[in-house]
């Protein structure tokens, strides 16, 4: 079977983001009341797996081998099956 | 007394760090990133640079490169291993520095002198220098905010891990001195056995008159006198 998966790694809740502040401001500067901003990185990939139990291992154990635990969090988004 | 210098694909300060190390009469070999072994070796230098074009995060990459294994056995066994710019990040990724480093504060590639205060002569990388000497160093980085929690950042200081500091070199740059946002003003550290250096300026670009400053070279002539004892 083949899956779609997306993968999110962002900074750790607390660790100072410039890029998300700078974003923030910019979206302060055009009106909006956002605040706490914070950017990101999604990694979407296609996987080949018997199961989707298996898929969504597989992709927990890339989020982990990827994201850098001293200041990111990773979360395995979404999984669906691709026709 | 070879010193192997890391080429990663990305990597743009190597030659620099061979003629550094040539410079104080060390031989240094430029590796490229792809060897499994490092026989012979006494030495490693992981340079500054872009590998893997800084993709995922500055050196979150390379932390995979075949060539990594060897340089974590190198360390382990003691032998001497220096991370500058690119080469810190690709240490701290690989987890054989505590730590990471962050955008700068300020989201701008610095590229500028700084001051820098050697916190301890006692290791293979700084015994050239006094202690509380300053040192105005270039740095160029985006990424060189040194970030551990606040445990970890506890332990560095308590076994004095910390080598280098941010410093202001005179009372009028008091307030800026620090160029990145880094915690407790780090620039370079080593792990708790002492062995493996990362640093965030760039000393290989300071040891002849003609770049500016030659206060760079004391790490080098450091590594060469630790080197001489060894063999």
């Amino acid at each position: 079977m083949k899956y779609q998966a997306t993968i999110l790694i962002e900074l750790k809740p607390g660790i100072l983001d410039p890029q998300g502040r700078a974003v923030e401001g910019v979206l302060q500067g055009l009106g909006y009341r956002a605040q706490n901003v914070r950017v990101g990185r999604v990694l979407e990939m296609e996987l080949e797996s018997p199961s989707e139990a298996e898929a969504h291992r597989q992709a927990t154990e890339m989020a982990k081998t990827l994201a850098n635990p001293v200041m990111e969090v990773y979360t395995v988004e979404a999984l669906k099956e691709r026709a | 007394m070879k010193v192997a210098v890391i080429q990663f694909p990305g990597s743009n300060c190597d030659q620099d760090a061979a003629w550094a190390l040539k410079w104080v009469g060390l031989e240094a070999e430029l590796i490229w990133h792809t060897a499994t072994h490092l026989e012979g070796f006494a030495a490693v230098v992981l340079p500054g640079g872009f590998s893997y074009g800084d993709y995922l995060r500055a050196g979150a990459l390379a932390k995979f490169s075949p060539v990594m294994a060897e340089v974590r056995r190198l360390a382990e066994r003691g032998n001497p291993v220096i991370g500058i710019c690119n080469g810190f990040q690709v240490l701290t990724e690989a987890g054989l520095l505590p730590g990471a480093l962050l955008a700068n504060t300020n989201l701008h590639f610095t590229c500028k002198e700084v001051g820098l205060r050697v916190e301890r002569n006692d290791t293979p990388f700084t015994q050239a220098y006094r202690p509380g000497e300053l040192l105005r160093l270039p740095i160029a980085h985006g990424e060189g905010r040194y970030y551990a929690d606040p445990e970890v950042l506890e332990g560095l200081e308590e076994r004095r891990q910390v080598v280098f500091r941010y410093a202001a070199l005179t009372p009028a740059a008091s307030a800026d001195y620090n160029p990145n946002g880094s915690l407790n003003d780090i620039a370079g550290i080593v792990n708790a056995r002492g062995n493996v250096l990362g640093l965030m300026p760039h000393p290989e670009r300071a040891v002849e008159a003609a770049l500016g400053t030659t206060d760079g070279l004391g790490v080098f002539e450091s590594l060469k006198a630790a080197l001489e004892v060894v063999a």
